[in-house]
């Protein structure tokens, strides 16, 4: 059977990117939904979008890579073309026991997006390939 | 957590959640009857179950639906065989055990989200939810699945899905431009609203009004008429952070990002704080005050960033306090407009919403050709004999006064431009009369207080008569903090009570020093030299371009001198000399004075010192017994026991 999970977190993020735009609808509703669906990583990754702590980081060929400041002030990436951090929290949780969609780094990724509070970095390719790469040589 | 932010915001919600569901599972366990209210309850029956991540999704079949709760998407369900997708979050799956075949009762809160190309709608946020026994066979069946370990399907999600947040239409104004770099504000001067796409929605002329109706998230449709008290820089928190490693911030030249604010009045009385877009400095401060208080503006498309109260913005509420009580009669909420009521007895406000323009545009629209309203307040400018005769504290004062010397703080743990700058200031009031009161006053600028580039400029360069707008009073201090504005020029308009602008006529004067001298002040001293500290005379040579005292060798050539601050070979550095002397002043006969002295200030008595010094033999005969006249002087410290004051010459702007 196709996956639901995805298509309602999907759903989820594009009505707060709609509130947040366009409508003066409260925006608890959606805090409830969001804690029901990402459970304790909704309340991390808001904490991420309050302090701003996403960028989206793009190179002139047009290719682009998210970095997350994280709470304990390292610095993660996450893709752009599919749902991946170097959180180690992505690796255990994610990638190893399935217990959830995503870690916190990028679901504040998605809600800056919907919120309009990502912060835009140019870069050279260069330096969005060491960006990239960086991470291979240092996760584990 | 960041106060006043939406994971602050989540937390509370979830904690009031989370109490009302242990207390509802507690109510189900101990006691097997549910209240009986059935309107809004979900009742399914389980057909199918697997799990995904933690959430167990059920495919169910809806049973008998309670009237309260149908809508019109319920109408178009198949009356006959309604399918749901339930979602049971991990805790609530293990409390229920359920099994397919099970009935579920679903209590309310719960949430139902469509999905755009799917049929069957998904029910979430089920934690009430409890599993109905039906039948006799129920209580063996379930000893019997007790035992049994029932394996559900667990799907694994795949990764290489991204979620795609905007549908088509909407991939034009996806640029976040939260935080572009600003050069200056896009905001419309065009006094023809009829031209302005905003003018088609109404005008509303309530801040509170706005607020309740229009929600935090935006106001689209309407706009509020509020006019602007004062327009001041406030730092911005989050500056521009590089994300390459290293996470080094990008300064601009001043080091120092500010969001331009307004303070905003309705026609109620109410007061709210417009934060504008980031700009990189404060170069246009003295601009927009000029064109913009007083006048009239129009706010649409706000968001609110925070309600805040007194207690929590003090520095905010003195600047309200300060405009309080309204000059003209404002509108009583509930009465209609004509009926206009004095004001003299409300309170202040003790609450004020912090608006921010909504990424994109920004929706302030001012009126800069229209007359100046009759609700603003203008600074109240004082002398500054008055104002150090202020009784209370912390309290919004403004003067106008020439500043005569600058010394910054010295804290090297600080970087250069977020530290204290003492300025020590002077009017006619303070020096055309001969009182107890002092002669010059120091005011502190702290770090949160925003200096234009000009002004900076300009207090390093002269002696400036600078416009001290909304400086704090604050136990017995002046100090400048956030919402203070340093300006250049007069104000164009000012309620003066008896201020004195004039200018200061004849050359300034000092306080002598004696005893009520205190530390971290300045002082004209006059006295005997009685004794030279010969341990501490010593030269040393200084940049001539920026005045750096630790020069290096140049590495190249280790005759020639560099500076590292100006990057440069020094070719023709000042020799700086210093010398402590110590002072018999009858004006304090009882203190040790000391005195540092520099070469290259020292003119007229000191010419003697300097030149024995230079010639590196002296004799500190030669010098004892002089008089020293006048010399203008910056007190480091007063001890008591040893009685010493330490003083060091300076010369004023």
């Amino acid at each position: 059977m196709d996956s639901t999970l995805p298509a309602v977190a999907e759903e989820l993020l594009k009505e707060i990117r709609k509130a947040f735009q366009e409508t003066s609808h409260g925006i608890d509703t959606f805090f409830f939904r969001l804690k029901f669906i990402f459970g304790p990583s909704a309340v991390p990754a808001l904490d991420l979008v309050d302090q701003r702590s996403v960028t989206r980081v793009m190179s002139p060929s047009g290719r682009t890579a998210y970095q997350v400041l994280g709470s304990s002030g390292k610095l993660y990436t996450c893709y752009s073309s599919c749902h991946f951090c170097t959180c180690p929290a992505f690796g255990f949780t994610v990638l190893q026991k399935s217990e959830s969609l995503l870690c916190k780094h990028i679901l504040a990724v998605y809600l800056s997006q919907a919120m309009g509070a990502c912060q835009d970095l140019s870069v050279s390719e260069e330096q969005l390939t060491s960006i990239l790469l960086a991470e291979e040589e240092d996760g584990g | 957590l960041c106060r006043g932010g939406l994971a602050e915001r989540l937390c509370r919600l979830q904690n009031r959640e989370r109490s009302a569901i242990s207390f509802w599972r507690h109510q189900c366990i101990s006691d097997a009857k549910i209240p009986s209210d059935k309107s809004g309850v979900l009742i399914v029956k389980i057909l199918e179950m697997f799990e995904e991540c933690t959430i167990q999704v059920a495919i169910c079949q809806q049973l008998e639906q309670s009237s309260a709760m149908l809508s019109s998407e319920d109408a178009v369900i198949n009356a006959g065989e309604p399918i749901l997708k339930v979602l049971f979050a991990r805790e609530t799956a293990a409390h229920l055990k359920s099994r397919p075949q099970d009935v579920i009762h679903i209590y309310p809160p719960w949430q139902k989200l469509l999905l755009k190309n799917a049929d069957v709608p998904v029910i979430m946020n089920t934690y009430f939810s409890q599993k109905v026994l039906l039948s006799e066979h129920s209580e063996t069946r379930e000893q019997t699945y007790g035992l049994t370990k029932m394996l559900i399907r667990k799907n694994i999600i795949s990764l290489a899905q991204m979620f795609r947040l905007d549908d088509l239409d909407d991939e034009l104004h996806q640029k976040s431009s939260d935080n572009q770099v600003a050069c200056a504000p896009q905001i419309h001067n065009n006094c023809d609203s009829n031209q302005h796409p905003l003018a088609q929605s109404a005008v509303n002329d309530s801040l509170l009004e706005m607020v309740e109706s229009q929600g935090a998230v935006g106001w689209r449709e309407a706009q509020v008429r509020v006019v602007i008290q004062r327009v001041y820089c406030l730092p911005a928190r989050e500056g521009y952070r590089s994300h390459i490693q290293g996470n080094k911030p990008l300064l601009s030249n001043r080091g120092m990002f500010c969001r331009l604010c307004l303070l905003v009045q309705d026609a109620y009385g109410m007061f709210s704080e417009v934060q504008l877009q980031s700009l990189s400095s404060a170069e246009d401060i003295e601009q927009y005050c000029r064109r913009w208080e007083g006048k009239f503006c129009c706010l649409a498309g706000m968001k609110i960033l925070q309600r805040t109260t007194r207690g929590r913005a003090l520095g905010l509420f003195s600047l309200i306090d300060s405009l309080w009580p309204p000059v003209v009669p404002v509108k009583v909420p509930g009465q209609s407009q004509d009926s206009e009521m004095m004001t003299t007895n409300v309170p202040p406000p003790s609450f004020c919403y912090i608006l921010t323009a909504q990424s994109g545009e920004i929706h302030v629209e001012v009126d800069e050709e229209e007359q100046i309203s009759n609700l603003y307040q203008p600074p109240a400018v004082h002398g500054l004999k008055e104002i150090l005769q202020i009784d209370g504290c912390n309290e919004r004062c403004s003067f106008w006064a020439r500043v005569l010397y600058l010394r910054l703080q010295t804290k090297h743990s600080v970087p250069i431009n977020q530290r204290e700058i003492g300025l020590f200031v002077t009017d006619s009031t303070l020096q055309n009369v001969v009182h107890i009161i002092p002669k010059v006053v120091a005011v502190s600028v702290a770090a949160s207080c925003v200096l234009s580039t000009e002004i900076t400029e300009a207090l390093s360069v002269a002696s400036r008569l600078v416009f001290f707008k909304d400086a704090l009073w604050e136990n017995g201090r002046i100090i400048c903090v956030e919402r203070t504005v340093l300006l250049l020029q007069k104000p164009l308009l000012y309620s003066a009570a008896g201020a004195d602008l004039s200018e200061l006529t004849g050359p300034v004067r000092l306080d002598e020093l004696d005893s009520t001298t205190q530390a971290n002040s300045i002082c004209a001293v006059r006295g005997t030299v009685v004794g030279v500290n010969e341990s501490t005379a010593f030269s040393w040579p200084i940049c001539n371009r920026c005045g750096n005292g630790k020069l290096e060798l140049c590495p190249q050539d280790r005759a020639l001198l560099y500076c590292s601050q100006c990057s440069e070979v020094v070719i023709s550095p000042v020799l700086k000399m210093q010398l402590e002397v110590f002072l018999s002043c009858p004006s304090r006969s009882q203190s040790t004075v000391k005195v540092k002295v520099w070469h290259e200030m020292s003119f007229g008595l000191f010419v003697l010192i300097n030149m024995l010094l230079s010639l590196q033999s002296y004799e500190v005969q030669s010098v004892l017994g002089k008089e020293v006249g006048l010399l203008n002087c910056y007190v480091h410290s007063i001890t008591s026991h040893p009685n010493c004051v330490a003083l060091e010459e300076i010369v004023l702007l």
